[in-house]
């Protein structure tokens, strides 16, 4: 018999109490089928759900020369999971979504954007500074899908956004106390190094890709050199009465220049979320 | 492990180094709207060859002469004269300008014909009693030979309008299909009826789009093919009207129905507009719309300038006088005979 407990606590903090209870149980199961149980090492899952606000840059040279500035909204769900012992290598799973209205600069244009994110990575974690410092190097696999959309443009009106990309990464966490108060201070940044996306030739219209099915070079192999961006994320996690939150800014720079077409994405914004950890502990036979 | 470090540090440092993709801006004057709608046009217009072996259009020296007719301190009205002439030149029906007080076109390739059309005339045929099915009019004449009337791409029929439409007519001895006066809308339209006409999938012509910022950066031609429609096919003669306002998609529809079999056309030439138009904008704010994928006929031929009827038929006033259309009058005599 397999038995999982999962203990939640709030605070950033493991409900040790609550752990046990769901141990106990585990073992009292065990003990009940009259067999042995040997614990092996929890899994620690950390998750934090952040809402952001802040500014947006968009350049895509098929819908307009012009730059549309405006306003981006985003939910950035961002779990890491790691074994309390046995391994150095920590999982990452990060899910964004994200709607901007932008306006170009004489205000009579508009461009609505939006955005799905998907990431998944594992990091090697090296413990520095008597443990109070975290550094976590590897990379992330990047699949992204969206659209960009223009109010008024004709026959092309539209930019359909899909890129798969492999993003080397790194973190860095340095926990510290203040006013007698945990704080983590947390760094992550990611750059794409080599991947493919959708994109139409430089003055093909969505009628010959999708209504006539003529391809020309729409799905195109990418490398840093034609996709030089970077996604950086800094935040402070503390503790409110039993609640773990987190503030930050994300610094979040697409660029992509391929078929002679130029795109670019600039978000800077402001993130507030709350962070909760869970441990689970799987109870074998 | 430290080469892993040295590797990742290596792909920020390198990320950081690569210059920002950016797109120069140019300044919301007078200088910077003609230098940014000069450039958009030069970048993306998709008949700079085609139009100097018709005519010579230069678009350096249109550059040149214009450019001297700019000074910052024009007023707005004035600038939209200049850029407005400027973009005449290219004598194109799919290239506007558009501000908040007005449009600049280029509509001489009806402007200056017979509009050989009348609605007066017309409804002398239809009547009052004539069906609407999704925007298509139509109705049997009195000799048995079945009329419809498509003034726009725009309405997208559905195949369920379509099979109504051929059912209520497919007693009559032969089909007039008048699309004068239509300025197009959806090639997907134009296709769609176009479809119940042939009873194979045919080639009627190529399409191709720009690759880059070179004025002859073109991809390969590409076969426009037409697939005969599931739905209820005409299989009787048909004469498909046409005059000078034919244009744009509804150009497309007649360089369709001229490769199906059965098909005359009759009227007068067609207005044109064989280049797909996208869309741009200037510093101002005014928006620019421009032919950016080129279509070409069966024989690859442009027919951006239009495309030649059959039989050239024009509404004689003689005609107009007697309350008779005189291309309708033509198309049911071959029809009939």
């Amino acid at each position: 018999m397999a038995l999982l407990t999962v203990s939640v606590a709030a605070g950033g903090q493991t409900d040790s109490t609550e752990y046990m209870r769901g141990y106990a149980a585990g073992r009292a199961a065990a003990m009940l089928e009259g067999k042995q149980e040997s614990p092996s090492p929890q899994k620690i899952i950390t998750n934090a759900r952040m809402l952001g606000v802040g500014g947006v840059n968009i350049l895509d040279t098929y819908i307009s020369p012009e730059k549309y500035r405006g306003t981006e909204l985003r939910y950035i769900s961002h779990t890491t999971r790691m074994r309390e012992w046995g391994t150095r290598v920590s999982r990452q799973i990060v899910h964004q979504g994200y709607v901007s209205h932008t306006e170009n600069r004489s205000g009579d244009g508009d461009e609505i954007a939006g955005m799905y994110c998907f990431s998944y990575g594992a990091h090697y974690n090296m413990a520095l500074c008597g443990g109070s410092l975290t550094v976590k190097v590897g990379g992330t696999l990047d699949a992204d899908i969206g659209f960009l959309y223009n109010t008024r443009n004709s026959n092309n009106p539209a930019q359909a956004r899909l890129s798969l990309a492999v993003s080397p990464s790194a973190i860095a966490e340095w926990r510290f106390r203040a006013w007698k108060r945990p704080f983590t201070l947390r760094y992550e940044v990611g750059a794409p190094l080599v991947g493919v996306m959708f994109s139409p030739n430089y003055g093909q219209s969505y009628y010959e890709i999708f209504s006539r099915g003529d391809y020309d070079h729409n799905v195109v192999p990418t490398t840093i050199a034609s996709t030089p961006s970077l996604r950086q994320m800094l935040t402070l996690d503390f503790t409110l009465h039993r609640t773990t939150l987190r503030v930050g800014w994300i610094g979040d720079w697409q660029q992509a220049e391929v078929n002679n077409l130029k795109y670019h994405s600039y978000s800077n914004m402001f993130v507030v979320g709350i962070v909760r950890s869970f441990k689970t502990t799987r109870v074998s036979p | 492990m430290k080469k892993t470090v040295l590797f990742i540090c290596t792909v920020f440092l390198a990320s950081g180094l690569v210059s920002c993709i950016d797109e120069e801006e140019y300044a919301d004057s007078p200088r910077g709207n003609f230098e940014a709608l000069w450039r958009i046009i030069d970048e993306h217009y998709c008949f700079f060859d085609y139009k100097h072996e018709t005519y010579g259009l230069d678009w350096d020296e249109v550059y040149e002469r214009y450019s001297r007719q700019v000074n910052d301190g024009m007023t707005e009205e004035q600038m939209f004269e200049v850029l407005g002439n400027m973009l005449g030149e290219l004598r194109d029906g799919h290239v506007n300008m558009y501000a908040p007080f007005d449009l600049s076109r280029y509509w001489s390739w009806h402007e200056d014909f017979p509009a050989n059309f009348s609605d007066t005339l017309q409804r002398r045929y239809l009547d009052t009693d004539y069906m609407i099915a999704s925007g298509l009019k139509y109705r049997k004449l009195d000799d048995n030979i079945g009329y419809i009337y498509c003034g726009t791409f725009n309405t997208s029929f559905g195949d369920g309008n379509l099979d109504e439409v051929m059912l209520a007519l497919a007693t009559c001895n032969g089909l007039i299909l008048d699309v004068r006066d239509n300025g197009g809308g959806q090639l997907t339209a134009a296709s769609k009826l176009a479809a119940r006409f042939t009873n194979k999938d045919i080639l009627v012509g190529y399409m191709r789009h720009k690759t880059g910022r070179g004025r002859s950066d073109f991809s390969g031609m590409e076969e426009q093919r037409l697939k005969p429609s599931v739905g209820i096919r005409w299989q009787k003669k048909v004469v498909v009207l046409t005059n000078r306002s034919v244009y744009s998609a509804t150009n497309e529809f007649v360089k369709y129905m001229k490769c199906c079999p059965g098909v005359t056309v009759v009227g007068d030439r067609t207005g044109g507009g064989a280049g797909m138009p996208f869309s741009s904008e200037m510093p101002n704010g005014w928006s620019v719309r421009f032919s950016a994928c080129p279509m070409y006929d069966r024989e690859g031929q442009c027919t951006e300038f239009g495309i030649e009827p059959d039989h050239a038929v024009g509404i004689t006033d003689e005609d107009f006088r007697r309350g008779r259309d005189t291309i309708i009058e033509f198309a049911r005599t071959l029809l009939n005979s």
